[in-house]
Parts: C-alpha cells; structure tokens; sequence
C-alpha cells in the first residue's frame, strides 16, 4: 500500500522533453504504407472498374474515353472516400495507389471532386458534361 | 467433453420438444420448435448448465414467406445449439418472455421487439430501448418491406422527461447522466434516482449512436460490407472485420492460409493492447487520477504507431480481406514490433503496480462494484468482466478460432469480482497477448496473403464468434446465394455487460457511478447499429442510405 | 495613509490589479507544472487570461428557475470576499494594507465566504449537477476548515497573536515548517482541500458531476467566480508560506517562497487519486483534526515549558 505510485514517472518527465507532437510546427513523416490520397496512373489502367464496384462508399467514376487508347478519366471523391485501400488490392495491373505523403486535406471550400488522367482527357470530359447552348437558356 | 458430444447432449435435452433438427455446421445444432414450448426448452437447457444463451436473431424471411425466424443461441464452449421458431408476420408473432429465467435476454428480447415486431408475453417492461421515442408504432425497420416513408416521427410524441428536482423538502431527485455527459465518450443515457449520494434505481437508454448498419448490411456486395462491418466500433474494428471474414470464408468454403490467420491473430492482439490501455487511462480518469490517464495513452501511441506501420492507419486499420490479410509483415516491421513491445512489456508491469498498490486508487476500486461468479453467471457477462469474477468465458480458449489454435492464449481470471479485479485481468491480459505476438513473429507461418473468394457466397447460415477486447462477438450470417448478404446479426458484447452496471449501482454512491460504467468497458457504438435522423433545421426526418448520399452529393455540387 | 496611495494600493499595487493577474499567472503556473509532470507541453503564458477575456465576452445566461438576484449577486459578493480578505495578507512580501488583532480569522472566513457564495449558487441554480455540486462544496468546507484553521493557529499560538502582521514578522527569526512539520503539512493539504484542488476535487468532479455548483453559470458570472478562485489561490499560498515558510518581507522571497508552496501543490495533485466525498470527510475529521490537535497541544508545551 502505497502513496504516490507514479512518483518516479513525474519526476522522470519533469526533467525531459514533453511527448507531445508540436504539430504544425514539427511534422512527422507518415509511414511507408500509409493510406493518403489515391492516386491512379491511367496508362495502365484496363478499364475494368473492379475498383468502382466494389467502393464501399462509391467514391470512385471511371470514365472510358477510349479503352483500346487507355483514354480514361477518374472522378474521385474526395470527401466520399474512406481510404480503405479495396480499390489498390482489387486493381490486377496497380494502376491505382495510394499517397503516403499527401493526407493534409483539410479545406475552406467545397471542392472535393478530384479528375485523374491525361490533361486533354479530362478536359475532353469536362468539355461534355456542359450542358449546349440552347439547354442552357431554358434552364 | 468434445464439441460432438456436446451438442448430443443437448440434442438429448431438448428432445421432448424438438420438430426438426439440423446440422447447418460441424459445431453447430439447429432444434426447431413451437412457440409455446420456448420456455421449457429453455429451462431445461439453463438447468442442465449447458452453455450460456449468447444471442437471440431475429430474421424476417419476406413477404412471399410470410414468416419471421426467431434464433435462441446458446453456446457451450464450441458448440452452438440454436432454438429455431417461426412465426407468422403479423401482429401475433407472440413469444414467451425469458428474462425471468435468463436476465440478460431483456435487451436481446427488446431489441427483436423494436426492429422486427415480436411481442414478448408477460416482460416486465415495454419502454424502448434503441429507438427515438417518437418512432410510429407498428413500424419495424428491419423487416423486409420497411420503407423509409413510413418512418415519420410522431408529432407529439417526445421523450418522458423527467421533472426538474424541487428545491425544497425533496430528498430524492434523478441524476441524469448521458446523452451529453463529460463521463461519456459516447453518448447513452443513464437515469440514476439518487438520495443524497445513494443510488436507490438505475434505468438506461441506448440507440444514440444507431447507424443502421445490419439494415444497410443488406444492400451492399460481400466486399462493401466488410469495410462497413469494421467501422461498427472504432476500438474493436478489427474484431469485427475479422468475424465478417471468418463468417464469410467458412460459408463459401474457402480455406484461409495460416500466415494471414497468424497476421489476423498478431493485429488483433495489437488492437487489443491499444484497446485496454485506452481502457486503463479512461477509467483513472473517470477516478480522478488525471496522471495514469495520461501516461498509459502515451504508451498507447507505441502501439498506434506500429499498427499504423503495419496496416497503413491507427484506427480503421482495414488489415482484413475477404480471403485473408492485406499487409505482409517482413523483417523491418517485426524488429518494429518487436522494439514497442521490449518498451511496452516494463510499462506494463508498471501499471499493474500501480492499480494494486497506490492507495488512493485503491480506495476508489477495492471493493467496488463486486460481482461474484454466481452473479456473473446469473446476469451472462462476458469478457474480462466475467473473467474478473472467476469465469473463464473466453472465446479464444474454449473456442479456438484462426491461428489460436496454432498460437494459444491462456485465459486470465481473478477472483474478487470487483473493480480492481476488472483492471487487474486487463493488464494481465496484455502480458499474454505480448508474449503471444511474440510467439507469432518469431514462428509466422508461410504461405500466400490471400486466397480466392468467390463474389457470389453459396447460399447458407453460419455463426462466427470470436473474442473483442470487450468480450465475445457474435456474427450471424445468412446468405441466399447472391452478391448481397442476407441477413448480418450482430451482437456485441457491450450489451450483455450492461445489466451489471444497472444492478450494481443501487445501493453505491453517485461518485462511484462513473467508475462503474466504466468498469464494464462499454462501448456504445458497438451496441447502436440502426437509424439516422438528420437535420435539426430541417425537422426530423429520418433517411435511407441511397437519399442520405443523394443530398450529400447535392449540397456538395454547389 | 493619504488617499491617493491607498488607492494605488488597493486598485493597482500590490492589490487589485497586480493581485488579480498574479492569481491568473499562478493559475498558469499550476497547470503548466501539472502537464510537465504528465509528460505534456501544457498551455502558453497567457491561457488563463484569454480564458477570461473569452468568458467576459460571452453571453451570460440566467436559469428561468434561479432568483435572479441572487445569480447575479453571489459571484459579486464571492470575488468581494478574495479581494478583501488580500488585504491582511503580506502580498508582494509588502506590508498588510490593515492589520488588526483578529485578523487571521477575518482573513481565513473571507476566504470561505468565496466557497460559500458557490454553494450558494449552486443550490440557488437548482440543476441536478449544481445540487449535488453545492452540497459537495459545503460538506468539503465543513470537512477542512477546522483543521486548516487549526493549522493556522499553531504558528499563532507561538507568536503569541492573531494578527497576521505580527505572525509574519515573528515567522521571519523562527522557520515553522522545521518546527511544527505536521502542522505545515495539513497546512498545505487543508489549502488543496480549501482550493478544491485535486485529490479533493469533488465538488467539482468533472467526470460525475459536470462542473459541480457552477454548472449553469456562463459569461460575467463564471469569470468572476474564476478570478475569486485564482485570487484564492494566491491569498492562500501567501497566508501558508507567509505561516511557515519563514515570513514574506520583500517582493523576491515571495515570490520563491510561494512559488515553493505551489510546486508542493502541483507534485500531490499529479500523484494523488481523487477522493469521494464521504472519504475526504471522513480523512479530514479522523486524520487531519487529530493530527492538528497533537500539534498545537505540543507546541502549547513547548511555549509554557521552555519559553
């Protein structure tokens, strides 16, 4: 029966650095199989969309441009997805990862949507979704 | 005695009574019998000792049937004899009640009450439990033609609020704790009538958390649903991930290899290190000892930072695939592990130090809240509550799932039963897992990763059980031979705890209350798993999960 | 005394506003010692002011249940009672700004006017959590008052007064911490107990009660009950070392000394559990009463046999 247990532990700390992580003044390094951000590499994408389906939060589109040109767009959810990592083990030829470095995503907009691909893919894509000119007006 | 003679033994019991059995699995024994005769079956099985009731499943088998299942679970070491009952849809789905002769099957009875309408013959009590209070009658959520137009809350219709103390001349008042409470890491909610500072009655609510997720269950692929099952708890998560996949392997049949059973058993006994640090330090924080809390969560983070070397995230780790693991461990992440347990091992030690022999928290532990094994027995707890009182109900040692077959652990108990006990069996519990994680990197099995598993599941039932750092995890699991589940039950271990706070408070002060719930290790996410309501500004409505991510894609378009 | 310095003095120097932000640094201090010993970094500097800027800011909202009059009045009368009951002590080690024979009761009963105005309030709010909160509170004080003014009594007694003044001055040749050891220690314990610091924090147990007596007060109210705590603090540390750490004549004693005293307070408060009610009650009035009585008793033999 005793009083003052931890005595040695107070002590101890008193005279060391606390344990506490300054953040955002210090960072650590996340580790190597930390899942951050996706990230999707469409020239050796197959287009199979094994990712797409079995998304538990549907957080994934993929849009074929053009398979046999490996013409693909990747609509990713940002605030959808869950970082789960099914989407890297259910992809056969690893066209899709996941960041060990990017994972600071806190924002002051909205804009969650993230397009991978080819630059002229993605505009080729985004240049369909708008809507022509005589829809517009009657909106 | 082995499981096979096991379950003849209770084929023999329940003789007199049974219509029809089956054997759906090696270890389990389906006895179908009448309504009425529940009772007597029941007895005779409680009074031969044989076994524990572990869960009651409610199943709607659909309109075209016309019939729901009621599945009466009680488990004897590995074996499982489940008392099947069906009943007609319809408002006379009646049952006897069991509570008089099993107490804790009061939550299991109230819970198919709530979601699938069986009435229950003579309960003591019809107050809710999960759902708002002002949910329609008659509306049951997890039928088959549930549809979320139905669920329009009663106007109304609110909670019973109890009045406020009076001021003078009255003695006797309710302490409320919960939903909203600094002592609550999850909102529930307690109603303690006390005079003075005695507790002289204890009521409770649950269902803050409800998700919906045995509903939602339904409609997502076997894939999907793993991830969903994982975040039912965010301590237990990996348990659960693991009871879905060893649900789902042994339906379709599929033999996992050991390497990933021994990663599964290593990250559970990670997860499991984490769980009762965090434990340790909420509950010397609900004593008042601010200094214990903070340094076990800071020896918590030697075990955050492997899992998230190992697995890729502290929380959520996600190590479970269909068919076995995702993360390999290699030589730099056994050095890793090997290196946080050489720290955590003496730190340890020294907790357990502490919680014998510093005096004041002694003074708020010895001798408080003592259940004996009797009473463990009589109210069914489970995990290391039980096992602080003298029963050694531990799934891992009477029922070895995975790799503890290959890599055993032994069963800790202690005898007193009471809160020091419960911190006791804990921290001892963590000496075994380390010594078993050691024993598991030093000696890992090879073999692949993962296996093939089908995406259509054969059509079956089956029953996982394994042990969350709480207690036993049960997974019913039924599949109609599709891409979709059936129907998931889940019954966590936390709801089976439950009755010992209620009971041991009475009589205690309202200082101990907090250290009692505590005690038990409750874990409210794991006990809520149906029901959104959204939007305060909005009115109350309550959403499907196909409007609630429509409206999120909505508001996020703009 | 002319009335512009005793102004100064009681507004500014070393009263009023000097005395209220050296309670709020002390109130620092503790905290930034208690996380050091717990490992962590602890908050910066100027916490305890911008929580009290931040209070003084917010709305303050009335239960419809409590007499207005009283919620509004008793943080007043609290704060009141801290900042008169500074006056007797030697604060910044400078002369008591009055001092009177009986003054140490004056001083020590102010200080609990500050405990009773909570109790007060608590049982004027009438939530559950301030109920059982303000009978906390008052069961506590009854606990250690007796001993922590028995405590008080032994360096008194060897003085031969009770004016705190005259103690002072007479603790400066005679180190009653050497002494009269026991009575130091319920001394320093009787302040925990007084200041409801941890391991006697239960009438404001934050994970049973919320925050005890003082749950539904919000905005000017809670600071003001905040200041009178800190400036409780201070008075008490003060009064202690002043007591038994061998007189505060000078601005640099005072502060070592005291701080002396607060680094005591912070080691127990890591290293100590907390206690329930019905245990501090019953500690205090079995341990700390006797011990005290034994004290005094072998300090009034000592005075009479060999002075």
């Amino acid at each position: 029966m005793r009083i003052g247990t931890m005595f040695t532990d107070i002590l101890k700390s008193f005279f060391t650095k606390s344990i506490t992580q300054l953040y955002p003044v210090e960072r650590v390094a996340p580790p190597e199989r930390y899942r951050g951000i996706l990230a999707y590499n469409p020239s050796v994408c197959t287009g199979c969309s094994l990712c797409v389906k079995d998304c538990p939060s549907d957080a994934i589109e993929l849009v074929i441009l053009d398979r046999a040109a490996k013409k693909y767009v990747m609509n990713y959810h940002m605030d959808r997805c869950i970082y789960c990592g099914q989407c890297v083990v259910n992809c056969k030829p690893k066209s899709i990862g996941m960041s060990n470095q990017d994972w600071e995503h806190a924002a002051l907009n909205k804009n969650f949507m993230v397009h991978y691909g080819k630059d002229e893919d993605i505009a080729k894509y985004l240049e369909s979704l708008t809507p022509a000119p005589d829809e517009a007006t009657g909106e | 005695m082995n499981t096979e003679q096991n379950l003849q033994t209770a084929d023999l019991l329940l003789a007199p009574w049974k219509k029809e059995t089956a054997q759906p699995e090696t270890n389990r024994l389906d006895v179908s019998i009448a309504a009425n005769q529940l009772r007597q079956a029941v007895s005779a099985l409680h009074n031969a000792r044989w076994g524990y009731l572990s869960a009651i499943t409610g199943t709607d088998l659909g309109p075209a049937a016309g019939q729901m299942e009621a599945l009466y679970h009680f488990c004897n070491g590995a074996a499982i004899t489940t008392l099947k009952i069906q009943l007609p849809r319809t408002d006379s789905a009646v049952l006897p009640t069991i509570e008089d002769i099993i107490p804790p099957a009061t939550f299991f009875e109230r819970e198919l009450h709530e979601m699938l309408g069986f009435k229950f013959k003579a309960a003591k009590s019809n107050e809710r439990l999960f759902i708002p209070d002002d949910w329609p009658e008659d509306v049951f959520p997890l039928r088959q033609d549930f549809s979320i137009e139905q669920a329009k809350p009663v106007e109304g219709r609110q909670a019973v609020e109890v009045p406020e103390a009076g001021r003078v001349g009255d003695s006797t008042f309710v302490v409320p704790i919960g939903p909203q409470h600094p002592a609550l890491k999850e909102p529930g909610h307690f109603e303690f009538t006390v005079d003075g500072e005695i507790v002289t009655a204890a009521r409770m609510r649950l269902g803050y958390a409800h998700r919906g997720i045995e509903k939602a269950a339904e409609s997502r692929n076997w894939i999907q649903n793993l991830y969903l099952f994982e975040r039912v708890c965010g301590i237990c998560s990996h348990t659960h991930a693991l009871a879905y996949s060893l649900g789902v392997e042994k339906l379709a049949q599929v033999e996992v290899s050991p390497r990933a059973q021994a990663i599964r058993e290593l990250v559970a006994g990670l997860e499991r290190i984490h769980s009762h640090l965090l434990w340790l330090g909420v509950a010397a924080h609900e004593a008042g000892f601010d200094t214990l809390f903070m340094y076990s969560w800071r020896d918590r983070e030697t075990v955050m930072n492997l899992l998230e070397q190992i697995t890729g995230n502290r929380v959520n780790y996600s190590a479970n695939v269909l068919g076995g693991v995702k993360c390999e461990i290699g030589p730099e992440q056994a050095k890793a592990i090997k290196e946080g347990l050489n720290y955590l091992e003496p730190r340890i030690n020294h907790y357990l130090g502490v919680v014998t022999t510093d005096t004041m928290f002694l003074n708020r532990t010895r001798g408080i809240g003592t259940i004996s094994c009797e009473e463990a027995e009589e109210f069914g707890l489970l995990g290391p509550t039980a096992r602080a009182s003298g029963m050694l109900r531990d799934v891992r040692v009477e029922a070895p799932y995975g790799a503890y077959k290959q890599f055993p652990v032994s069963g800790v108990t202690e005898t007193n039963g009471d809160l020091e006990a419960r911190c006791v069996v804990r921290l001892k519990e963590l000496l075994v897992t380390c010594f078993a994680i050691r024993a598991i990197i030093d000696n890992l099995p090879t073999g692949p990763l993962t296996v093939r598993v089908p995406r259509k599941i054969p059509a079956g039932e089956t029953i996982s059980r394994v042990e969350a750092p709480r207690g036993e995890l049960l997974y019913y699991i039924k599949s109609n031979g599709t891409e979709h589940p059936a129907r998931v039950h889940i019954r966590t271990p936390s709801l089976c705890n439950w009755v010992s706070v209620l009971e041991k408070a009475v009589g205690r002060q309202l200082a101990d209350v907090p250290m009692l719930i505590a005690g038990m290790d409750p874990c409210f996410s794991c006990n809520d798993r149906l029901i959104t309501t959204v939007d305060a500004a909005r009115g109350r409505k309550t959403w499907s999960w196909t409007q609630l991510r429509e409206h999120g894609i909505e508001y996020y378009k703009r | 005394m002319n009335t512009p310095t005793s102004l100064i003095a009681l507004l500014i120097f070393p009263a009023g506003l000097t005395l209220v932000l050296t309670g709020m640094f002390y109130e620092w201090a503790d905290r930034k010692l208690v996380a050091r010993f717990q490992n962590r970094v602890g908050p910066r500097w100027f916490q305890p002011f911008a929580d009290m800027v931040k209070l003084l800011t917010k709305e303050q909202i009335t239960p419809a249940l409590s007499n207005r009059f009283l919620f509004i009045g008793l943080p007043i009368v609290a704060i009141s009672g801290a900042l008169t009951a500074a006056l007797y002590v030697p604060l910044m080690g400078l002369a008591p700004a009055h001092s009177f024979p009986g003054d140490l009761i004056v001083t020590v009963y102010l200080l609990s006017l500050l405990t009773m105005c909570m109790g007060l309030a608590g049982w004027n709010t009438g939530g559950r959590f301030s109920l059982v909160g303000a009978t906390r509170t008052l069961t506590q004080m009854f606990a250690y008052e007796a001993p922590f003014l028995l405590a008080l009594l032994g360096p008194a007694l060897a003085a031969g007064s009770w004016q705190i003044n005259i103690i002072n001055d007479y603790a400066r040749d005679h180190l009653f911490a050497i002494s009269q050891p026991i009575g130091f220690i319920v001394a320093l314990i009787g302040l925990m107990g007084k200041l409801e610091l941890p391991p006697f924090d239960a009438p404001e147990a934050e994970t049973e009660i919320v925050a005890g007596a003082l749950t539904e007060y919000s905005g000017r109210g809670l600071a003001m009950f905040k200041v009178g705590k800190s400036i409780e603090l201070i008075v008490g540390i003060t009064l202690v070392s002043a007591f038994y750490l061998g007189g505060l004549h000078g601005i640099l004693p005072f502060l070592l000394k005291t701080f002396a005293v607060l680094f005591l307070m912070t080691v127990l408060q890591s290293l100590l559990t907390r206690l329930r009610i019905d245990q501090t009650v019953g500690m205090w009035w079995r341990f700390g009463t006797v011990l005290v009585l034994a004290q005094i008793l072998f300090t009034i033999l000592l005075k009479g046999g060999l002075l």
